[in-house]
């Protein structure tokens, strides 16, 4: 068999990223083991959540010291994560395609027709892309500062029966804000690279324009936005500061509504991780490191679930 | 794992190799003298920085950084001697203690807590611990629960449900808030203890927030919220328009966070404070004392590697409870200078630092 | 075609059938346009916001002077995320960009499937978790202590999954025909993915490469058990030496209860943003003159 250089030395570079996940999964597994073993299957199933009494002395469970009272359950948690995370693609998706279309294919008409009137007019389209593109780096402290200011507030006077606006539905629209430009900027790059032909054999079968748009170019891109979808629910189960500060950051209370404060397992882990230091018996970061693989595999999960979608997108396209 | 490490170590041996051209004028600055690191309490943060920017100032070859982690990664990082000062608004617990007995609590000054409210149109209100406890258990919902009106006779309490904040993060008011809980209230003792993080029972509307800035806003934001924030914040709990509460002490009188109330419940504990210093000032005996009043701590080893980073941390610490002690310091940040007996103890803990 | 909205322009079409697609063309552009301002607004409304604060705080000392426990300046935060970013990034962007090349041109296979599957869930892994895990392992276990060393490689395997799966991407769109003909004047493996395949795909891998820009210097939870902080300029050494990064300045300065550390949050905020916006604008117009 011929020896190839170069696809050896990309494989090995790829496989890194697997090297990479097995060490901290292999980390998590080991550094939790403890944990697994006191808990037990309740650790999925309970919502009480209880660091127990870090300041006297422990007491010792099935053969494992842990600070008395100490309890983990961690149901509240995959509900908060699930809820907001899904609740934010729904809102993130169709204002993503609808901006990524507007972008790539209204835009340009409207700055031709604009500009015959005022010929001075900036370019329109790189501006709005850059502007897209420059949320992407504004810190999540200032999206969580961004939420408190303005967001919860106005949930709170003009849409929450209680007046609280903190909670699922402010935690969800924060994130659905931060992922939307993820999404929106990888349909509008594949939106962009469709080629003329396909574009121009759709409308001379006559279509209009948005059917051309809708029927021929978005079915090529599917397979790219359900990747930028994955990426972007990626970004949002791991979001941990501005959900901290929207959340409403509920422990032991299982979310009922949208106004339900939550707390997702990202932003649990940043919250406890400096009083779970101080347990002088390390069972409560044991148990953190149990969470960060529970969320591992709710990862694992909902990748397996998209993987399964784009190979169905894949069949619709060969057709 | 370890192919991994492997990989990662060759791979920063490459960039390093790459890097030391550029590097190399930078090491040649590197400190003669001793580099040291504070870490942990948010609450003692502001002041650290305000000591070292005055302390470097006079002692141009001190070489200190400070951080703000949280208290439970102080003691952690003082602990394993990533730090040389860890800040911690709790002492050292005894099981800490028992574990690593050269570890020190060390009080650097006195800082307290308020209880703020968002009532319209109510000026004043007195609370107390096991009002408070039921609030937060979820068991007095309302504000016009006879419990509240029993306190506040002649106060138009509102018929509102109350919307309890709490915060979210680990944190050292959130230790000495439940500290008063667990000291006045039977009932909070025995279930939900005190902890820089406890098991806040399941509430509907209630909030978590946090930091104290999240504290603050979250209240603001909420009308008939409570809420407990740092001492620190109480110019800008004022300007926001937001309550103070006036808390039952120990001895039945209902008392604001004045300074002279703080510092009645400081002198009450200063005489029963022990040499090690690991003492609670929650709840303190006295007519006037204010309940929620308590040390900020210094966590550090007693054993360091080398003499002369004891020496750097000795005289930084000894400057704190001393010169820094000044109001010029304290009041920005409204905490208190530790009372001659306690700053004594300190000094005393200090100089065993070898 | 004129205009966005277009006549139906089939000679054949019947009059209500056609008015309604003209109808629904109409519905759907003006959905499009709401979704945009949809998602501008809220980020025109948080981008202004900093910019405004930012911009009120900016002063010179902020670039001359270190942290030095009084809050003077940050130019060693400036410093230290400038090369914590350079190292994370001379690290991850060649695994990143290789594993893109990979993926894209030879792992239409199980091999393939599986390292995108699991970098996908590499994705997903809060930053929180991977700091927690550098902590151990580097900072207490290899005894490395709050170091650039282990800040750098705790973002590069941040931000390696975005890389490879943003680079594979963007080479996907890259037509067959292109590679084909390459392979057909007899180029090797690497000559047609770096002569052809990448250069096609520059834009796209290049917004790979903003991402992971951005993400690294945007991110603070990873950095806070790894890099540490430090009130002064970095040591020079790559281990035992804590680094001072901007978004620490973001995160702990917010929480502080006096106007002067809110005032420099944001400058650190705004400095983060123009620095990106910076090497963005930088990088477009660069693209730009290549093409041509």
């Amino acid at each position: 068999m011929k020896l190839r250089p170069f696809r050896t030395a990309v494989l090995g570079l790829s496989l890194l990223i697997p090297a990479a996940l097995v060490a901290v999964v292999l980390f998590l597994v080991i550094y939790s083991g403890q944990a697994m073993a006191f808990n037990g299957f309740h650790f999925l199933t309970d919502v009480t959540w209880n660091l127990g009494d870090l300041y006297n002395d422990p007491v010792t469970v099935k053969g494992i010291q842990v600070p008395s009272g100490a309890e983990y359950g961690i149901l509240a948690f995959i509900a908060g994560t699930l809820a907001s995370s899904f609740l934010a693609i729904i809102i993130a998706v169709p204002l993503s395609i609808g901006t990524a279309i507007f972008l790539a294919e209204a835009v340009p008409e409207l700055e031709r027709s604009a500009r015959r009137t005022i010929p001075w007019l900036p370019p329109i389209r790189p501006v709005l892309a850059m502007l897209v593109e420059l949320v992407a780096v504004v810190p999540s402290v200032v999206f969580g500062l961004w939420g408190i200011a303005v967001l919860i507030p106005f949930l709170g006077h003009h849409i929450s029966p209680t007046g609280n606006g903190y909670g699922l539905l402010a935690a969800s629209i924060v994130l659905a804000l931060m992922i939307t430009p993820i999404i929106a900027s990888t349909l509008y790059d594949a939106l962009s690279q469709v080629p003329k032909e396909n574009r121009e054999s759709a409308f001379a079968l006559g279509s209009t324009h948005f059917e051309v748009v809708t029927k021929a170019m978005m079915p090529m891109v599917r397979a790219t936005l359900i990747g930028g979808v994955v990426l972007a629910l990626g970004r949002a189960l791991g979001e941990t500061m501005a959900v901290l500060m929207v959340s409403g950051g509920g422990i032991n209370i299982l979310p009922t509504s949208l106004f339900s404060p939550i707390s997702t397992i990202a932003s649990f882990i940043v919250s406890q991780l400096d009083s779970a230091e101080s347990d002088p018996t390390n069972m409560a970061v044991r148990a953190l490191s149990e969470i960060a693989l529970v969320l591992f595999l709710i990862t694992l999960a909902v990748n397996a679930a998209a993987k399964l979608l784009s190979s169905g997108a894949l069949n619709v396209r060969k057709h | 794992m370890t192919n991994l490490s492997k990989l990662l170590r060759t791979g920063v041996a490459v960039l390093a190799i790459a890097a030391a051209a550029g590097a190399a004028p930078r090491a040649a600055h590197a400190q003669v003298d001793v580099p040291l690191i504070e870490s942990g309490s948010s609450l003692l943060y502001p002041l650290f920085n305000a000591w070292v920017g005055s302390y470097t100032a006079s002692n141009p070859s001190a070489d200190i950084t400070t951080t703000s982690t949280g208290s439970g990664a102080g003691i952690a990082q003082a602990i394993k001697g990533l730090i040389q000062i860890g800040a911690s608004d709790a002492y050292l617990s005894d099981t800490i203690v028992k574990k690593n007995p050269t570890m020190l609590s060390i009080p650097l000054a006195i800082s307290s807590q308020a209880i703020n409210y968002n009532l319209p149109g109510v000026g004043a209100l007195n609370l107390s611990g096991p009002i408070l406890a039921g609030i937060y258990e979820g068991k007095i919902t309302q504000w016009n629960d006879p419990a509240i009106a029993a306190a506040n006779p002649g106060v138009a309490l509102p018929a509102h449900v109350i919307v309890p904040i709490h915060r979210l993060d680990g944190s050292g008011d959130t230790f000495i808030f439940t500290q008063y809980l667990s000291a006045s209230d039977a009932g909070w003792a025995s279930t939900l203890k005190f902890g820089t993080a406890v098991s806040w029972p399941a509430i509907a509307g209630e909030v978590g927030a946090k930091g104290n800035s999240g504290m603050l806003s979250a209240l603001g934001n909420n009308p008939y919220g409570i809420a407990y924030i740092g001492i620190s914040f109480a110019d800008k709990v004022k300007s926001a328009g937001l309550g103070q509460a006036a808390l039952l002490n120990k001895s039945g009188q209902y008392v604001l966070p004045t300074v002279e109330n703080i510092s009645a419940a400081a002198q009450s504990v200063a005489t029963t404070t022990p040499a090690d210093e690991r003492v609670s000032m929650i709840f303190a005996e006295g007519p006037t004392a204010y309940p929620i009043v308590n040390y900020e701590y210094a966590i550090v080893d007693s054993h360091q590697p080398a003499p002369a980073i004891a020496e750097a941390i000795r005289d930084f610490l000894k400057w704190s409870v001393t010169e820094g002690n000044a109001s010029s310091f304290l009041n920005p940040v409204h905490f208190l200078p530790l009372p001659p007996a306690v700053q004594a103890l300190s000094l005393t803990q200090i100089n065993n630092i070898q | 075609m004129s205009a966005s909205i277009s006549q139906p322009t089939g000679p054949d079409t019947p009059g209500g059938k056609a008015l309604r697609r003209t109808i629904i063309s109409m519905v759907g552009w003006i959905g499009c346009g709401i979704g945009l301002c949809l998602v501008i607004f809220p980020l025109l409304d948080i981008v202004g916001v900093v910019t405004v604060n930012g911009l009120a705080a900016l002063n010179w000392d902020l670039f001359t002077k270190n942290t030095g426990g009084a809050a003077l300046g940050m130019r060693n935060a400036i410093e230290g995320t400038f090369i914590i970013t350079i190292f994370a990034m001379a690290i991850a962007v060649p695994i990143g960009v290789g594993a893109g090349i990979y993926l894209c041109e030879y792992g239409k296979n199980k091999t393939g499937s599986t390292i995108r599957f699991l970098s996908d869930v590499l994705t997903g892994t809060p930053s929180v978790v991977l700091g927690y895990f550098s902590y151990i392992v580097f900072i207490i276990s290899f005894g490395w202590g709050f170091s650039l060393a282990a800040a750098a490689i705790t973002i590069a395997i941040l931000i390696v999954p975005y890389l490879a799966r943003i680079t594979e991407l963007a080479l996907t769109q890259v037509p067959n025909t292109m590679r084909e003909a390459a392979f057909a004047l007899g180029s090797n493996d690497a000559t047609v993915v770096f002569k052809v395949v990448l250069p096609a795909a520059s834009s796209g891998v290049i917004t790979g490469a903003l991402l992971a820009l951005a993400i690294s210097v945007g991110e603070t939870a990873p950095l806070i058990y790894t890099a540490g902080w430090s009130d002064y300029a970095w040591s020079g050494k790559f281990t035992h030496s804590p680094v001072a990064y901007l978004t620490y300045v973001i995160w702990t300065f917010i929480d502080q209860p006096d106007a002067h550390s809110h005032a420099l949050a944001y400058a650190a905020a705004f400095i983060v943003m123009m620095v990106v916006l910076a090497i963005n604008i930088g990088v477009r117009l660069t693209v730009k003159r290549s093409v041509r």
